[in-house]
């Protein structure tokens, strides 16, 4: 009984388990590295597509802001919900969260954005504005006149025999600046994001 | 700093006492006030207890994105907290109403404008050790040296 007791007393007052006793405290709270956080820079560069505050679901939570020569996407802390929307739909890779990029170039997935353009022809007037402030129309044709008439093949839509017709839907950019210009409503611009995968590789699952 | 400032300092960091109240969220940010409970983040450990109660509460955490119903209470709740005192606002909520805050909808953020606020913490929801971190910091900030800075 008494050399149980001392082995009692010498088992606990070893100056390690004092120690541990008095200030346990648990596993460091530091972040994994896989825990999405806020969408961080990679260094790529951006080419403005805007496709990031297009996929944000949180209103005012990215904005593609000047930084030097370039754009560079700006992160609202206090709006953001960090879902990676942005990281993902990125055609270039600006940003990174996680592990969301290393998830994608694994799986082969991507989000992809394509603009479908809906005219309602009982509200078109004709009238070309939409034409006129597009900015892809704006690059392909620069002589393109207050009606929206053009000779030019390349631009989106341009005005034919008093109605709209749009030509390259494609080469939409999904920017809204002929909705903004519309006045009457007629036309709308779907953004659709869809996500693709690629056939998984022989040898793999 | 006389010996009696650093009993007090020595002890006040060891014994936060919090109380939360929810201002009109979608209880993410209750789970992960509610996770700094739980022994994988052990608020306990650092001195930190929940009471709930504001009278015998030094840190308010408010969590959500200020609801009608909370105009006035809100302030009331902050009024009974005895000095030294600190607020602290959870997630995005609290800060910008995140998705609520959209149009047609009856929310009033930020939260700073109808209580003074000593941190704010942003994430939809944040981490637990974001949390702690923050009530910590103000720990530090606001309660150390309290009486010779009245």
């Amino acid at each position: 009984m008494v050399s149980s007791l001392v082995w009692y007393i010498r088992e606990f007052a070893r100056a390690e388990w004092i120690k541990k006793f008095l200030f346990a405290k648990t596993a460091p709270l530091v972040t994994p590295s896989h825990f999405r956080g806020f969408p961080e820079p990679t260094g790529k560069t951006c080419t403005h597509a805007l496709f990031c505050m297009m996929a944000c679901p949180a209103p005012g939570a990215i904005e593609v802001v000047h930084a030097g020569d370039g754009w560079m996407p700006k992160i609202h802390k206090g709006h953001c919900i960090r879902c990676g929307l942005c990281v993902e739909a990125c055609p270039n890779g600006v940003l990174k969260s996680g592990r969301i990029r290393e998830t994608m170039e694994r799986e082969g997935t991507s989000l992809l954005f394509s603009f479908r353009i809906a005219i309602d022809t009982e509200l078109c007037t004709g009238c070309g504005n939409c034409c006129t402030a597009c900015p892809v129309n704006k690059q392909a044709d620069a002589q393109m006149g207050a009606g929206g008439h053009s000779s030019n093949d390349d631009v989106i839509m341009r005005v034919q025999e008093g109605d709209i017709v749009v030509i390259h839907e494609d080469k939409c950019t999904g920017c809204k600046t002929c909705e903004v210009s519309c006045p009457n409503g007629a036309i709308r611009i779907a953004r659709i994001l869809e996500g693709y995968q690629q056939p998984v590789q022989e040898g793999w699952q | 700093m006389n010996i009696l400032q650093r009993i007090k300092n020595k002890v006040r960091s060891r014994s936060i006492h919090v109380a939360y109240v929810d201002v009109g969220s979608c209880n993410g940010c209750d789970i992960e006030v509610l996770a700094c409970l739980a022994p994988r983040y052990d608020i306990e450990q650092y001195g930190i207890f929940v009471h709930n109660n504001p009278r015998e509460a030094d840190v308010l955490l408010v969590i959500g994105a200020y609801t009608p119903g909370w105009e006035e209470k809100l302030a009331m709740v902050w009024e009974k907290i005895p000095a030294p005192k600190a607020a602290i606002t959870i997630g995005n909520c609290p800060i910008s109403g995140c998705l609520f805050d959209r149009k047609g909808s009856f929310v009033d953020p930020p939260v700073k404008k109808h209580i003074p606020i000593a941190a704010e913490v942003p994430g939809c929801p944040p981490r637990p050790t974001e949390i702690l971190q923050a009530i910590m910091s103000v720990r530090d900030s606001v309660f150390a040296n309290w009486e010779e800075e009245h």
